[in-house]
């Protein structure tokens, strides 16, 4: 096997988003969806190679390029989510006016971005896979070019996270000036040996924990989140509170393990990840019970699950955060394909009164949505329970009662506008005339293969844990 | 040799400098910043840097001031600012000049390096950054052009004709 072999899932992906843009061109409008099917085939195409090198175990570009088993589950994670986007989207975006062809060559693009990122230990590499995937977000957010509302997505999106960017690389510059590497397992040795107090090196730390964070959208560093997720086509904010969120995680993941074990000052980073893990979960939820709007209440919804994640990051309990991102990818996106189910053409209903009996109406859309609410909320027996439930005891092991508390509390506030949504559904009088367009079988293969994962992960979690413990095992080095 | 140049750069650096302050119109003030940048340049390729030197004048003299000028191009110019935001912006500058100056100061007596003493570390050689560019750094260097060709799109998508109905 050479290099070259290595490079074949990102260039899979790269490939048909080039192939895409280029077809997009000789395609009769009424023929986009073409696209997205190419599409679906490379990510598959993409996903095979993936599984194919699983027992390999690929180092190139000097450790630049890592395929070991936390990429490609990550790899396959991401391919996933993008599969779903792609089938959800195939009548969301001629409906809407926004069947742009290249929308399926920019989520390729951003996949591309956000597998880059997860295979490296490189902070170089990590900060051009996270641009690829912003510059493509940026464009996504945008996409409904008649929506004043998606336009501001866009521009706040595009600002904030490039403030965030300079962040980052800001962040890496002054780690480069104190350890001469932008390597992380270099830098985590140097934290190791040098036991005194290097001012640059945790200054850089610092900006990079703020420039992930953004990404991950951590309170204080959320504000983006609501607007842009409102504002964006919905497939699309489907895909912000999945993939992204996936790729920040993973690095600090990269980041935080290695660290807590070597670094002799991490207690200060300790105590700001707990704060910002703490203010994630509690601001999240408690704004999420005053929103009116179904995709703000998801947004809010998607950053108190950042704030659990980052429990797990405490915890260093890395597969409870793998099993935790898969159960989340199946619920949030599955939730997320019911909004989407609710619609017709140039008309999304969003607001919460037109959700008022939708569960009578439309029986098939009402209980699976409702299953995907109970999993956000953490009711067995949906995997979200199982996610939270695995989270919060390794946290209780290592000892972070107090953390521990506020989080299950947090998740109790929860249940209350999760389930409000339930109520909308199932006992309020129809006050709305909602009439959807309901010949739609790519979103509904889709809401069942979601439906189907959230309940196998919750009742036979066995198999996924065998691979997500091989998975991480690469971690511990 | 050297010295001459040097005092040639300096002179007209500082009198390109004088100049974008004093003209009135902004056109003419970019056209005499793009001639400061030059001179910095220069100042690089007398340092033995020739790479820092070429894209000193790439990026500002080029890409910066290109958005300079588009700036220039879609702001009314004639109007200028209002006095009364006048007063607080000038009072702003000020302040900033006043800790600029500071930090000059402390610079020059940390680290006072006359001519004479140019590192001869050969970091600045265009032909050692574009080998490493294609072996140690060929893999961030391959993803720059998909960040490229995204971003490219990407805008392009956001601006183009809308198609008819």
């Amino acid at each position: 096997m050479n290099t070259y072999t290595a490079l074949y899932p990102i260039l899979t992906i790269v490939t048909g988003a080039l192939l895409i843009i280029l077809l997009e061109v000789f395609l009769k409008k009424e023929k986009k969806d073409y696209l997205g099917f190419i599409a679906v085939l490379f990510l598959l195409a993409s996903g095979a190679e993936c599984i194919k090198f699983w027992n390999k175990g690929f180092s190139y570009f000097e450790g630049t390029l890592l395929l070991d088993k936390f990429a490609l589950f990550f790899f396959l994670i991401m391919i996933l989510t993008v599969i779903f986007i792609t089938l959800i989207s195939l009548k969301y975006l001629s409906l809407q006016h926004t069947d742009h062809g290249e929308y399926y060559g920019l989520l390729l693009f951003a996949l591309s971005g956000m597998m880059i990122m997860v295979s490296s230990r490189d902070f170089l590499v990590i900060f051009l896979g996270l641009e690829v995937l912003s510059m493509a977000s940026y464009a996504l957010a945008g996409l409904k070019r008649d929506d004043e509302r998606s336009s501001e997505a866009a521009i706040k999106y595009f600002l904030l996270g490039s403030f965030a960017s300079a962040f980052l690389v800001f962040g890496i510059a002054l780690l480069y000036g104190a350890v001469f590497s932008t390597d992380i397992s270099t830098i985590m040795n140097f934290f190791h040996v040098e036991t005194n107090f290097s001012l640059m090196a945790l200054t850089g730390m610092a900006f990079i924990i703020i420039g992930f964070g953004f990404k991950i959208a951590v309170v204080p560093f959320h504000m983006w989140t609501p607007d842009v997720y409102q504002g964006s086509p919905t497939p699309v904010t489907a895909f912000f509170s999945v993939g992204p969120k996936a790729a920040g995680f993973a690095v600090l993941m990269r980041i935080f393990f290695p660290f807590w074990k070597e670094a002799v000052n991490s207690e200060i980073f300790f105590h700001i990840l707990w704060i910002l893990s703490v203010l994630t979960m509690v601001v999240g939820n408690l704004v999420a019970l005053r929103q009116k709007n179904v995709k703000r209440i998801l947004a809010y919804s998607s950053i108190a699950h950042a704030g659990y994640i980052l429990v797990a990051i405490l915890a260093g309990d890395n597969s409870g955060l793998l099993f935790y991102l898969t159960v989340y990818l199946f619920m949030n996106i599955g939730a997320f394909s019911a909004v989407i189910a609710l619609s017709r053409k140039g008309k999304e209903f969003l607001e919460l009164e037109d959700y008022s009996g939708i569960g009578f109406r439309y029986p098939w859309i009402g209980a699976t949505f409702t299953v995907f609410l109970f999993s956000l909320a953490g009711f067995p027996p949906t995997g979200g329970f199982l996610a939270k439930f695995y989270i919060f005891s390794s946290a209780v092991h290592k000892g972070l009662v107090p953390l521990v508390i506020i989080g299950v509390l947090a998740s109790l506030i929860s249940v209350f506008y999760y389930l409000r949504i339930v109520i909308y559904m199932y006992m309020r009088e129809p006050t709305r005339n909602v009439v959807i367009f309901s010949y739609n079988p790519a979103l509904f293969l889709v809401l069942f293969l979601c439906l189907y994962g959230v309940l196998m992960l919750g009742i036979f979690p066995g198999n996924i844990l065998l691979y997500i413990k091989q998975a991480v095992a690469p971690l511990a080095f | 040799m050297a010295y001459f140049l040097f005092f040639l750069l300096s002179v007209v650096c500082i009198a390109s400098v004088l100049g974008m302050i004093i003209s009135k119109n902004q056109a003419y003030s970019a056209l005499f910043v793009i001639l400061a940048f030059t001179c910095t340049g220069g100042f690089f390729a007398l340092l033995d840097a020739p790479f820092i030197a070429v894209i000193q004048i790439i990026i500002y003299a080029g890409a910066i001031m290109v958005l300079f000028i588009f700036v220039i191009m879609m702001v009314d110019v004639r109007k200028g600012i209002t006095p009364e935001k006048k007063k607080w912006t000038s009072g702003f500058a000020s302040g900033i000049a006043v800790i600029l100056f500071i930090e000059l100061i402390v610079a020059l007596k940390m680290a006072f390096n006359p001519l004479n003493t140019s590192s001869s570390q050969a970091i600045g050689n265009p032909s050692d950054l574009g080998y490493l560019l294609f072996t140690k750094y060929l893999y961030p260097f391959e993803i720059t052009s998909i960040l490229i060709i995204t971003a490219l799109v990407g805008a392009i998508i956001l601006v183009k004709k809308k198609e008819k109905e």
